[in-house]
C-alpha cells in the first residue's frame, strides 16, 4: 500500500475581493465579491515508503499548496489524501505523529533557548520514549556533527548549523514521512552536500520516505530518482529522473575549441554561436543528427583544436518545460499562499 | 485525544527559562516600576493636598492601592499570547499546527511560564517600593481572598489579550487595536484611578464591564472596599467573565482555525 496517496486533489481558494482602504474593508462588510483561485487540480499520486521524491515546480505552482493539504493543515476542496492510512486533516494530531517538516527559510527550534533544549522539547511533544530519544541524538549529534554547538542559543547558530539542528528535530521522533522544503536555501556546497548526505542516509538505513520540494535541481539529481513536475497546478511529470531527460532532453551542445580565431559560424540543423573568438558552440537535437556527423561536419569546415559534448541540465531541461508549457487544456491563473 | 501534561509543563519551564535570558529587560521592569510609583505618590499627595479626600478615601489608602496595582502590573502586562500574533504574522502558525498539541493550551503554558518569571519580581520589587511608600497590609483571610481574586483576574486577562491576538489572523496586525483596549483597560479596569472614584452611573457602568474583574475587583477587596460579605459575588461576577471569554474565545479559535485550514491563511 502506497504511504502517500491523492486522488483528483483539488483546492480552490475564495477570497474576499478587497477594496484597499477603511471604506473598502467597510464596504466588504454588507457586499462581497468573492475571487476564485484554482492552487492545485487533478493531482493524483501514489508515493512507496521509502522512497525520495522531488516535487518541483515554479513558484505558484501548487507545491506548497499540495504539502499544507498532506500535513493536514489545509482542507482540500474535493478529492482524497491519505497519509500512512490517515486522512491528514480530519486527524491533524494523529498526521502530525507521522510526519516531519523541515522548512529551509523557517525555523522551528526555540530561537533563545540552547539547541539541546529545542531537542528536548520536542521529545515532551512527540511522546519520544527515552532510550529511543537519546539512540536518536546521539545518533544526529555524530551524523551532522552538531557537538560543538549543543549548547549554543540557536539565533547564535550559522545558518548551515542551525539547518542540521532543524533536520535533527524533524527527525527525532521517527517520522514515516518528512517533508523538506527548500532544505539547503542558503548554504554553501560544503553544509549542501552534509544535508544531502544526510538526507540519503536516513532513507537509506531507515527507510523514512522523503517529498523534495526545491529550486536548487541539483538536490534533485543528488537525491532522487523520482521526480514529480507541477505548474498551474497541475501535475505535468511524474516518473524517473532519467526518463525525463530521455523525454525532453534531447539537446544537447558541442562545444568547439577553435584553431584559429572566427567572427562567425554556422551550421544547418544546429543553433550555433561564439563564445568568444576561439569557442564555438552548436546545439543541436540528438534525434535528428548524431554527435559523430556533427562532429565531422564541423572539422570538415573550420580548423578544430578541441571538442566536448554537454549534456542538458536537470535544470534547462525543466525550463523547457516550463517554457513550452507541457500542459494540455485551459488552465486557471495558478494561486494560493 | 487524551491530554499529556508534560509537553505543557515543558512549554512553561522553556518559556521562563527564555525570559530570564532578557535579563536587562526584567530590571528595567523594576526600575520603570518604581520611576512610575514615585510620580503616582506625588500626583496623589498634590492632589489630595488641594481636596478633602474623594469617596471617602484617605491618601494612605490610596498609595496602597497605586502600589499594589503597579506591582500586579508585573504580572498582568505580561502579554503570553503575543506570539499567537507575531507567530501568525510570520507564518510560522503553519509549523504549530503540524505538532500533535493542542495550540491554545501551549500558548497559555507558555504564558504562564513567563508570567511566572516575572511574578518572582514582585517580591524584590514591594522590598524596593518600601523605601518610596507605606502600604497599609490587610489580614491574612483578606490576603488569600486578593489572590484568590488576583488569580481569576490573571485568567480573565489572558483571555482578553487571546481573543485581541487571535484577531491577527484576520487582520495581521493587531497593533492599534490592542493598544486602544490596554488604555481603555488601565483606565475603565481600575489601574490608574479607583473606579469607586467615578461618579454615580458611571460607576455602576465601569465596575459592570469586564475590565474591572481585571485589576479593579482584587483591588477593592485588598483595600477592604469590597466587604468578605460581598466576596462571593465578587468572584461569581470574575467568574462569569472569565467564562465568558472562554467561550467567546473558544468561538475566535475555531473561526481561526476554519479561516487557516480553508482559506489557507
Amino acid at each position: 500500500m502506497p504511504i502517500i496517496e491523492t486522488r483528483e486533489l483539488r483546492k480552490v481558494f475564495r477570497s474576499v475581493k478587497r477594496t484597499p482602504g477603511a471604506g473598502g474593508a467597510l464596504k466588504a462588510l454588507f457586499s462581497r465579491e468573492y475571487v476564485e483561485k484554482v492552487a492545485v487540480t487533478g493531482v493524483t499520486m501514489a508515493l512507496e515508503a521509502g522512497e525520495l521524491v522531488g516535487y518541483i515546480g515554479p513558484n505558484g505552482a501548487g507545491k506548497s499548496t499540495t504539502i499544507k493539504m498532506l500535513t493536514g493543515i489545509l482542507v482540500p476542496t474535493s478529492g482524497e489524501v491519505r497519509v500512512a492510512g490517515i486522512v491528514p486533516h480530519e486527524r491533524r494530531s494523529d498526521n502530525a505523529r507521522n510526519i516531519g517538516v523541515v522548512f529551509g527559510q523557517r525555523s522551528q527550534l526555540y530561537w533563545d533557548l540552547p539547541l539541546i533544549e529545542s531537542f528536548e522539547l520536542l521529545r515532551a511533544i512527540y511522546d519520544v520514549p527515552e532510550a529511543r530519544y537519546k539512540a536518536n541524538i546521539d545518533y544526529f549529534i555524530e551524523l551532522l556533527e552538531m557537538s560543538d554547538f549543543l549548547n549554543t542559543p540557536v539565533r547564535q547558530l550559522s545558518l548551515g548549523q542551525r539547518m542540521r539542528g532543524d533536520f535533527a528535530a524533524a527527525m527525532l521522533h521517527d517520522p514515516k514521512v518528512v517533508f523538506l522544503d527548500e532544505p539547503t536555501i542558503g548554504l554553501d556546497v560544503v553544509a549542501k552536500e552534509a544535508i544531502r548526505t544526510f538526507i540519503a542516509g536516513i532513507n537509506r538505513e531507515r527507510g523514512t520516505t522523503f517529498i523534495l520540494t526545491t529550486h536548487d535541481l541539483a538536490d534533485v539529481e543528488r537525491l532522487c530518482r523520482r521526480i514529480v513536475l507541477i505548474d498551474h497546478g497541475r501535475l505535468i511529470f511524474d516518473g524517473e529522473v532519467d526518463a525525463l531527460r530521455d523525454t525532453y532532453g534531447t539537446h544537447r551542445t558541442l562545444v568547439v575549441e577553435l584553431s584559429e580565431p572566427l567572427d562567425h559560424v554556422e551550421m544547418d540543423g544546429t543553433e550555433a554561436e561564439l563564445t568568444n573568438k576561439t569557442l564555438a558552440r552548436f546545439r543541436f537535437d540528438r534525434r535528428t543528427m548524431s554527435a559523430e556527423t556533427l562532429i565531422r561536419r564541423v572539422a570538415d569546415r573550420y580548423g578544430v583544436s578541441d571538442v566536448s559534448i554537454e549534456e542538458p541540465e536537470l535544470e534547462s531541461i525543466i525550463r523547457l518545460i516550463y517554457r513550452e508549457g507541457h500542459v494540455e487544456g485551459p488552465h486557471d491563473e495558478p494561486g494560493g499562499p | 485525544m487524551k491530554l499529556r501534561v508534560r509537553p505543557y509543563l515543558e512549554f512553561a519551564r522553556k518559556a521562563f527559562a527564555r525570559e530570564a535570558t532578557y535579563r536587562m529587560e526584567v530590571f528595567t521592569n523594576v526600575g520603570s516600576l518604581l520611576v512610575r510609583l514615585y510620580l503616582m505618590k506625588a500626583v496623589w499627595t498634590a492632589l489630595y493636598a488641594q481636596n478633602a479626600a474623594p469617596a471617602g478615601v484617605p491618601l494612605h489608602a490610596i498609595i496602597t492601592y497605586t502600589t499594589i496595582a503597579l506591582l500586579m502590573s508585573l504580572v498582568l502586562e505580561i502579554d503570553g499570547t503575543r506570539m499567537i500574533r507575531d507567530r501568525v504574522r510570520e507564518g510560522s502558525i503553519a509549523t504549530d499546527l503540524m505538532k500533535p498539541i493542542n495550540l491554545p493550551l501551549y500558548f497559555f503554558s507558555d504564558g504562564a511560564g513567563q508570567t511566572l518569571l516575572h511574578a518572582l519580581l514582585i517580591l524584590p520589587s514591594l522590598g524596593l517600593a518600601l523605601f518610596i511608600v507605606h502600604i497599609d497590609v490587610p489580614a491574612p483571610p483578606v490576603l488569600l481572598a486578593f489572590a484568590v481574586s488576583f488569580a481569576l483576574g490573571y485568567v480573565v486577562n489572558f483571555l482578553l489579550n487571546f481573543v485581541m491576538n487571535a484577531v491577527a489572523f484576520w487582520t495581521l496586525e493587531t497593533f492599534a487595536i490592542q493598544l486602544i483596549v490596554r488604555w481603555v483597560s488601565d483606565l475603565l479596569g481600575g489601574q490608574i484611578v479607583p473606579l469607586i472614584f467615578f461618579p454615580g452611573v458611571l460607576q455602576r457602568i465601569v465596575l459592570a464591564l469586564p475590565f474591572a474583574a481585571v485589576y479593579s475587583t482584587p483591588l477593592l477587596i485588598y483595600t477592604g472596599t469590597i466587604a468578605p460579605a460581598s466576596y462571593p459575588a465578587a468572584f461569581a461576577a470574575q467568574l462569569a467573565w472569565g467564562c465568558g471569554f472562554a467561550i467567546l474565545a473558544t468561538f475566535v479559535w475555531r473561526g481561526a482555525l476554519k479561516r487557516v485550514v480553508v482559506q489557507g491563511g
